[in-house]
């Protein structure tokens, strides 16, 4: 039977021990180990050397970090039938809320974090701006992927230069494989728009 | 000679695009000077975006995107725009400020969280509508990596009797590097 209290949700559904609360923060500051689990989370049922194949830490250091995710309960390890350990990445989110902000880590976020040697304009939000401000600026760039707001106003929303903005944009649309799969460019003309709206606006003069 | 024949072609980049590029010296902008001077053309930009490139953080000041081609003459930094957003839109007589508010007002309505930076989007369309305003013979391709002001560039200027613009709109952004510095993007001819 699943029930809640006032820290609980969905109580009653099984064992789900949690321990190990520093990793799930850690996978904000530990690009490998947020790279381990993002490798997990993107090939379920993987195993400890194909990891160690694919992974920039050594063979000691991946048996330790699944053991830490592991013990967090972000990952799940099964046995197959010929003995071999394989690992499933379980999804989680861990919404903080401080005077009145909420910002909630994902694995979306985490994939990002992982990519930060790749992209060092990740690691340097996080640490010089922080995390709140970071994952504003994530979610931003996905809305101007929709059109929803420009450049510039995610300079000015999340208080960053507009060098670090720009380069973050280019970085995120990257890692996200945002934007258009055509290698033309859009081209719009007046004969592709609709002028309706700015007509109310001038006969409103 | 037919009236194409006649007109200018003049191009007004936004920042993002000359971010793509990289400082100079870098491989895209040597191919940028390039295919300026094939296209005949001339690169604008507005003083906002001018400051938005420039490292303020040396003395003097550098702007290691535009300084180069601003000297060797074929990137122009536009004379100041209007500068007050307040002014009521019924008070406004000069088409180049009008441009400018009913670009901001247009970004307003369709993008999520208004009023917080377009006037200076705006001044993006603000140029194109002066650049015609100055110039009889001339057509404008403006280029821009934000969707709702690509838009506003092809949708306003035709509201003051200036037909001869397109926009073009990289997405993703880094598309840029590869498609802006071409004689193609630069040039009128018509897809």
């Amino acid at each position: 039977m699943s029930y809640d209290t006032e820290h609980v949700r969905n109580a009653g559904n099984g064992p789900a021990m949690i321990t190990g609360l520093p990793t799930f923060t850690d996978l904000l500051t530990n690009t490998n180990l947020a790279d381990l689990y993002t490798a997990i989370r993107q090939s379920p049922g993987v195993t400890a050397p194909e990891l160690i194949d694919q992974v920039a830490v050594s063979k000691k250091t991946v048996y330790e970090y699944l053991h830490r995710l592991e013990r967090a309960g972000l990952i799940t390890e099964t046995e197959n039938s010929d003995g071999t350990s394989t690992y499933d990445a379980e999804e989680f989110e861990l919404t903080l809320t401080i005077r009145g902000i909420e910002v909630t880590i994902t694995p979306t976020l985490v994939a990002v974090i992982a990519q930060s040697d790749p992209y060092p304009v990740i690691n340097r939000v996080c640490d010089e701006h922080g995390f709140v401000t970071f994952a504003l600026a994530h979610d931003l760039v996905n809305a101007h992927s929709d059109g929803d707001v420009t450049i510039r106003q995610i300079a000015t929303l999340t208080d960053l230069s507009h060098g670090t903005t720009y380069d973050l944009v280019e970085a995120l649309y990257e890692v996200h494989d945002l934007g258009d799969d055509d290698p033309s460019l859009t081209t719009y003309t007046p004969d592709d728009m609709d002028d309706n709206e700015l007509q109310s606006e001038l006969t409103d003069e | 000679m037919t009236r194409s024949e006649h007109l200018f072609t003049a191009n007004i980049v936004d920042t993002v695009i000359f971010r793509s590029l990289g400082k100079s010296p870098s491989p895209h902008l040597r191919s940028l000077k390039q295919a300026v001077s094939e296209a005949d053309t001339e690169l604008w930009v507005p003083p906002s975006v001018y400051r938005e490139l420039t490292n303020y953080g040396v003395e003097p000041p550098k702007n290691p995107y535009l300084d180069t081609g601003i000297e060797e003459g074929w990137i122009r930094v536009a004379t100041p725009l209007p500068t007050n957003r307040n002014t009521a839109f019924d008070q406004i007589s000069d088409p180049v400020e009008q441009a400018q508010h009913l670009a901001d007002d247009y970004l307003n309505q369709q993008i999520k969280y208004p009023n917080t930076n377009n006037w200076r989007d705006a001044s993006i369309v603000a140029l194109a509508v002066r650049l015609f305003e100055q110039n009889t013979r001339i057509r404008v391709i403006t280029h821009t990596a934000d969707e709702a002001l690509a838009q506003a560039c092809a949708l306003i200027p035709p509201e003051f009797g200036y037909d001869d613009i397109k926009s073009e709109y990289y997405n993703p952004p880094q598309k840029a590097k590869q498609q802006f510095p071409t004689v193609e993007s630069l040039s009128w001819s018509m897809k």
